[in-house]
């Protein structure tokens, strides 16, 4: 059993009476596509969010590739490696879309007050690498007509690939994506996959994935957890979780019509 | 002529006010309901410190002589220091109209210290006497124009500056926070550091600013930074163009400069106070109006295009156009 | 006779000034939920008013209520042509404040043109003080906090006996849900303005009454203080702006009476500014941070 990368060791996080996440534990291993599905309030978001450093667990560790990380700030955990994209599209709206890429990768020279005055060389040329990368980027997800564009100007499905380009420019060792089909348009989820595909294959990068669309779950995952009332029901492949009784029971007992399928 | 001369030091002093707290507001974001409080401290320290030993009936602390430049310097460190201490007001993710209530509430606070503490900064009627930075022996016209050339200088390197920062990757950064300062954490930086750093920018151009100030009145009292002077310079920089350094000049210019010059040639009719009174309206009816009819100000930000061509693909009409 | 005793008395009618004001404040705040910086100034115009009247020969009580009713039309106007223009554009808050900043400066600067920057009192008898248990306290004195009790009762019944009132606090808890459950929320705001606007007026005579002579600055300063009552008591809690009133009232005057009276005030501003970081709900409120 290859280490984990991440592992979440009883977890548990309550805001005020409420249980959102309890006793929750799981591994997530490198070079996968590891899915999280469950009803809704099962706690995926929170647990997200914990591990993110939005919030800090009311209990239990969180671990990157053994080193303690529980209760680190959120730009100390996307400096560790963890990188996320949101539910509904956070594009930084007043910057171009060229200038939301080149905010992704951390650090950069140019952000320290002198050498953003003076602006040397070599503040330069770290520019210019990361326009280059990032036209390359833009051209392949076909946004490149848009880069000088205000993000607030595009379109819902262009902003959900601008969050996918941001995390391809961070290059992040996990990317935590939270729903990244939810409303959108069946043609745009294809290529998503297939952009999630190649953040794997060919960065490198780790994938925890919230869904609650069965179908891109299947396609994508070789590993999903299940969670319920706040911790972790069951794992495994969508074939074996099929199979299992108690989760069939989970999803047909609080569920939508797109736990049907099941 | 000398009527335009004593306008231009005034002219580019308004203008380094606005671009600082274009630097707080319009790039990042921060709401500094208190700006004119870090003038104030600009204008007093800068003016005790070219001043000697206290005469004339004033008390106050650090008269040291000391050549203006660096005195100037100082001051704009003393307001820098001062926005230190209440940075850990300002920059917490407070909801703005808190935020607003905390920065007004430290500036009153600030604003009765100074007044009650004579010994400080000569309490309520304030310091006189400040020495002017041009040598003596120039003819009145030609120390206007000697002091208007130098405010004009300062105006340039803090322009300079601040369009170099506006435009580089800490400039990126700073305007990412403004639009959303979650994700710009989610993405590695300590945006708390970097507000702080923004902040402290904008403070320390603001005491600059309030350095030259009391140079050029040679005088400087707490009437001069009532809660409303604040205002001023937010009506000139959400008419000339929030995010926006040339937008902030054309607001510095259009509203403390040109509200106090149009009056001038008003006659005085009514009470004495009129003038000013109507000039106070025409202030709030502009900080009411504006927002309405000009949301972005005169002068909108200007964003960087990238304009290389890529290797693969062929130019597009959209590289052709502006926004 | 002690000084305690004697600032006790003082901070009871600050309190009293404080609480009609608040609790507008309060109010207005919680089903609004924006800041009004030109509150300040909406009770100066009621002292204005209230002097005009009384410059005519009317009685202190029926200037007073004159000057509720203006201020009550006003704010309600105010809030229809202007506030509204912006909240049905959905501009940012900040610009939302910085408008109503616009508006204080254009009342407190008409007034002034139209009035002078001079200081003005009304014409009243010079009342002596009279003892009450430990307290001296002047008739008029007195008559502020009896007119304060009556205010507070008012907003009592207000809220708790009427469908509008009821409506309000729907609004100021949840005004998703409050909207959801077919309140007509634009009616029941042109309410809120009224009552508010109503209290902001009483508050700025009795304000004007309290410190004797006046100037259109009178609301400003006295608003940051107002800060500082509604966000003890919590931001859109009534109750806890009375509370707050009382608390903020007694401080300052006590410690004005031990300490430099110059910066009783300023503690006040402390005391809120601290809160605000450590406790932004309020003392007695147990909602979030808003």
């Amino acid at each position: 059993m290859p280490e984990a990368l991440l592992r979440l060791d009883r977890v548990s996080r309550n805001f005020g009476g409420l249980q959102a996440v309890t006793d929750c534990s799981f591994d997530v291993f490198e070079g996968r596509i590891t899915g999280l599905i469950g009803p809704n309030g099962a706690g995926k978001t929170t647990v997200t969010n914990l591990i993110a450093g939005e919030m800090r667990p009311s209990g239990g560790r969180i671990l990157l590739h053994g080193r303690d990380i529980t209760g680190w700030s959120a730009h100390a955990v996307a400096r560790a490696g963890i990188a996320r994209t949101f539910q509904l599209a956070r594009e930084l709206g007043g910057l171009t879309v060229m200038e939301n890429l080149l905010l992704a990768p951390y650090p950069q020279k140019g952000e320290s007050l002198w050498l953003a005055i003076l602006q040397p060389p070599a503040v330069r040329a770290q520019e210019e690498e990361l326009k280059d990368r990032a036209r390359t980027l833009l051209e392949r997800l076909q946004l490149a007509h848009l880069r000088n564009e205000p993000a607030q100007n595009l379109s819902g499905g262009q902003k959900k690939l601008l969050e996918i380009a941001r995390a391809m420019m961070t290059r992040p060792r996990l990317l935590l994506m939270d729903e990244p089909t939810a409303g959108v348009n069946p043609a745009l989820i294809d290529q998503l996959v297939t952009y999630i595909r190649v953040l794997r294959d060919e960065l490198g990068v780790s994938l925890l994935i919230i869904e609650h669309n069965l179908d891109v779950v299947e396609a994508l995952c070789e590993d999903v957890i299940v969670m319920a009332a706040g911790s972790v029901l069951a794992r495994g492949t969508m074939a074996q979780l099929r199979q299992n009784p108690a989760v069939v029971d989970a999803y047909l007992g609080g569920g939508g019509s797109e736990y049907a399928a099941l | 002529m000398t009527y335009l001369a004593s306008l231009l030091p005034l002219a580019a002093i308004y203008g380094i006010l606005v671009i600082g707290l274009n630097m707080q507001y319009g790039v990042t974001g921060i709401l500094n309901f208190t700006y004119i409080t870090f003038v104030a401290i600009g204008a007093y320290v800068t003016g005790v410190l070219t001043m000697g030993a206290p005469a004339n009936a004033q008390t106050y602390i650090l008269g040291a002589h000391l050549p203006f430049l660096l005195a100037l310097v100082l001051g704009g460190l003393a307001a820098a220091a001062l926005g230190t201490v209440v940075s850990f007001t300002v920059l917490r993710r407070l909801r703005s109209d808190y935020l607003a209530i905390v920065t007004i509430g430290a500036g009153q606070i600030v604003y009765t210290i100074i007044g009650n503490e004579t010994g400080v900064f000569n309490g309520w009627n304030g310091i006189f006497g400040i020495p002017v930075p041009v040598p003596m022996s120039l003819s009145p016209v030609m120390q206007q124009l000697a002091f208007g050339l130098i405010t004009i200088l300062i105006l340039a390197v803090v322009l300079f500056a601040a369009q170099r920062i506006q435009y580089s990757p800490l400039g990126r950064v700073l305007r990412a926070i403004r639009d959303d300062e979650g994700v710009t954490e989610a993405y590695g930086r300590d945006t708390f550091r970097m507000k702080l750093l923004a902040f402290l920018i904008g403070c320390f151009v603001a005491g600059i600013g309030g350095g030259l100030l009391g140079e050029y009145a040679t005088a400087y009292a707490p009437s001069a930074f009532l809660p409303g002077e604040t205002f001023i310079l937010w009506a000139a920089l959400l008419i000339g163009g929030v995010a926006n350094n040339w937008g902030a000049l054309l607001g510095a210019i259009i509203v403390p400069i040109g509200f106090a010059e149009v009056t001038r040639f008003l006659p005085d009719f009514g009470n004495p106070t009129l003038i000013e009174s109507l000039r106070g309206v025409a202030i709030g009816l502009l900080i009411i109006l504006a927002p309405a009819f000009l949301p972005h100000g005169l002068v909108r930000e200007r964003l960087a295009k990238d304009r290389a061509r890529s290797r693969a693909t062929a130019p597009t009409e959209e590289e052709t156009s502006n926004a | 006779m002690s000084i305690l005793m004697l600032s006790i008395g003082f901070g009871l009618v600050t309190a009293s000034v404080l609480a009609i004001a608040g609790v507008g404040l309060s109010l207005q705040f919680g089903v609004t939920n924006f800041v009004n910086f030109a509150y300040g100034d909406y009770a100066t115009l009621g002292a204005y008013v209230a002097l005009v009247a009384n410059e005519h020969g009317v009685n202190m009580y029926a200037s007073m209520l004159i000057a509720g009713v203006v201020v009550a039309v006003f704010a309600a106007l105010v809030n229809r042509l202007v506030f509204r223009y912006f909240i049905d554009k959905r501009v940012k808050l900040v610009i939302l404040l910085v408008v109503t900043i616009g508006v204080s400066l254009v009342i407190e600067y008409s007034l002034q043109s139209i009035f002078g920057a001079q200081f003005q009192s009304y014409t009243v008898t010079s009342p002596t003080p009279m003892q009450i248990g430990p307290f001296l306290l002047t008739s008029g004195q007195l008559a502020i906090i009896g007119i304060a009790v009556l205010c507070m009762a008012g907003v009592h019944l207000l809220l708790s006996r009427t469908r509008v009132g009821k409506a309000m606090r729907a609004m100021s808890d949840n005004p998703a849900l409050a909207e959801a459950s077919g309140i007509d929320t634009r009616r029941i705001t042109d309410l809120t303005w009224l009552v508010v606007g109503f209290l902001a007026g009483i508050a700025g005579v009795v304000l004007a009454m309290n410190t004797s002579t006046f100037t259109p600055l009178l609301g400003t300063f006295f608003l940051m203080l107002l800060f500082a009552v509604v966000i003890l008591g919590g931001i859109g809690k009534p109750y806890g702006a009375m509370l707050g009133a009382l608390v903020i009232g007694l401080v300052t005057e006590v410690s004005g009476a031990y300490i430099n009276a110059a910066y009783q005030d300023a503690i006040a501003f402390l005391i809120m500014i601290v809160l605000l970081m450590l406790r932004p709900q309020g003392l007695f409120s147990s909602r979030g941070r808003a």
